[in-house]
């Protein structure tokens, strides 16, 4: 699924990360795990394209977007599903228009939308708050929603980078539980997180970054830092 | 495909505009106060150019006719000086006529009045009433009345014909000084207009920036995100000419009766100024409004969506 091969990014003097390389099958469930500023959200950014590597390549589903071009950044992000720790919803929009607005965006025809937003919206136990605004909700509803979002188009991709950092442990479970349950239907995840206990807990593939460089990378690791 | 984009991005314009109800009001309020600056000036400009224009119109010469001019050279000059396309009018004024109209301008006088009852005769000659369209050209037209071959006719060489010639010259250069002041100053206000609705709309779409970096990371084109805020650039300059035309008429009408009182006969009736020209007026406003908060939104998403 996402292939990065010997990649380096240098903000002018300052190395965010250095010659990582590292490979992520389809269906997998992995765990990016560092103290902060190691570099695992510039990774983050790097895979989104919302930064461009200083060298090497990274190649998702077949396509090598290391020299992607601005027009093309659309279509590969709505391959990819990306949720936040801040959750980035759109505050004058409402539940179901945050969720709808990730397939109105590309396109997708009107009845589609009213047919699968709500759909999404269930399976992550949002259908009686469709007309609620992201201020209505609780920071576990919010990430939901973000989840929900992220879901909607069917990316063969979900990057989670801290999705329980703003959250409570019973929310923090409860998020974990559903990109696991996402993880089971085909969806490989990529779970981004300095949170010990959830990492631990999962035991699944962990990849550890200290200062910008992969220091291990376990099938089925623990937090090692 | 281009048609649904469309319509969402109406649909996403309309919900901001009323979700964002107290932005969407003070950007109208200073979209139409930066309009209503340039319209006052425009109207102002209409005003003083009616001005001028009236006294332009009303801007004549009387040439005398020498004692010796004969009829017929006289009506041959008349009729050739009326085929002149510059010339608005050539009138003959007979020596009846123009004792009558000496008499009219100075019926106040006791003394000319009394002289000229003493008089057995009439002391006038004929005249030659000229008006003419451009007043710039009548200096132009009386340099040529002025060569020897009218001498027998016109009497070219009294102070009341280089009077008048001179007065026809300053009306001349204050019409021109009050066209570039107004042109100067509704430069300067059209300017500052720019200025100010260029930063409306872009502290209007910096509140959004959050937002605008949100759509783009869910895979929303640079054309998805931008088209919404272009719409409602337009939309708040549709309503701010809408409450311009509300403010317009009634506040015309109670500026009326002043403008009539100050300016006299040379006052312009504004409301029928402006109805008789509503579209292209308006129409004006409008399409330099969009203009304006188009490119000012332009400006402002591409900031954002480059980052």
């Amino acid at each position: 699924m996402i292939t990065i091969k010997n990649i380096t990014k240098k903000y002018s003097n300052y190395t965010a990360l250095e010659d990582i390389s590292l490979h992520i099958p389809s269906g997998e469930f992995v765990s990016l795990v560092g103290q902060s500023g190691t570099g695992k959200t510039t990774l983050v950014k790097l895979i989104i394209a919302e930064e461009r590597p200083t060298s090497g390549e990274i190649i998702i589903g077949g396509w090598n977007i290391t020299k992607i071009k601005s027009y093309e950044i659309p279509y590969l992000r709505r391959q990819i599903g990306v949720i936040f720790q801040d959750f980035k919803l759109l505050p004058k929009k409402t539940v179901y228009e945050n969720v709808a607005f990730a397939l109105e965006s590309c396109g997708v025809a009107v009845q589609i939308v009213t047919k699968t937003v709500p759909q999404v919206l269930k399976i992550v136990g949002l259908e009686n708050k469709l007309n609620h605004y992201p201020w209505q909700l609780s920071g576990g509803e919010k990430q939901r929603v973000a989840i929900a979002r992220a879901l909607v188009h069917k990316p063969k991709l979900l990057i989670a980078d801290e999705p329980t950092g703003n959250l409570d442990s019973i929310n923090t479970k409860e998020i974990i539980d559903l990109l696991l349950k996402i993880n089971e239907i085909g969806t490989t995840v990529l779970l981004v997180s300095h949170n010990r206990d959830v990492v631990n807990g999962l035991r699944r593939r962990v990849i550890t970054v200290e200062n910008g460089k992969v220091i291990s990378d376990q099938a089925k690791g623990r937090y090692v830092l | 495909m281009f048609f649904l984009d469309l319509f969402r991005s109406f649909k996403f314009a309309l919900q901001s505009l009323w979700r964002n109800f107290w932005l969407t009001v003070v950007t109208v309020i200073i979209v139409t106060l930066a309009m209503a600056s340039v319209s006052f000036l425009l109207i102002f400009n209409l005003v003083a150019n009616n001005v001028v224009d009236t006294v332009k119109a009303k801007s004549e010469i009387y040439i005398d006719l020498t004692e010796g001019a004969k009829q017929a050279q006289v009506e041959f000059l008349v009729a050739e000086l009326n085929k002149l396309e510059d010339i608005r009018e050539v009138i003959y004024i007979s020596p009846a006529q123009t004792l009558e109209r000496f008499k009219g301008e100075h019926a106040n006088d006791e003394v000319i009045m009394a002289s000229l009852d003493s008089l057995s005769s009439n002391p006038f000659t004929g005249s030659l009433k000229i008006s003419v369209k451009d007043i710039a050209k009548f200096d132009e037209l009386l340099t040529e009345l002025s060569r020897d071959e009218y001498g027998d006719i016109l009497e070219i060489n009294n102070s009341e014909f280089f009077e008048a010639k001179d007065l026809l010259n300053v009306i001349s250069d204050y019409s021109k000084k009050v066209e570039q002041f107004g042109f100067g100053v509704s430069l300067f206000f059209i300017i500052i207009s720019i200025i100010v609705v260029f930063n409306t709309i872009q502290m209007g779409i910096y509140s959004h920036r959050e937002e605008i970096g949100i759509m783009k990371l869910v895979g929303a084109s640079n054309w998805f995100v931008r088209s919404p805020f272009i719409i409602e650039s337009i939309m708040y300059s549709v309503f701010s000419v809408l409450v311009m035309v509300l403010i317009f008429y009634p506040l015309a009408i109670y500026i009326q009766p002043h403008v009539d009182n100050f300016l006299g006969e040379y006052s312009l009736n504004l409301i029928d100024s402006v109805s008789n020209n509503f579209l292209w007026v308006f129409g004006l406003e409008i399409g330099i409004a969009i203009l304006i908060t188009v490119i000012s939104s332009m400006f402002a998403t591409r900031r954002y969506l480059d980052d």
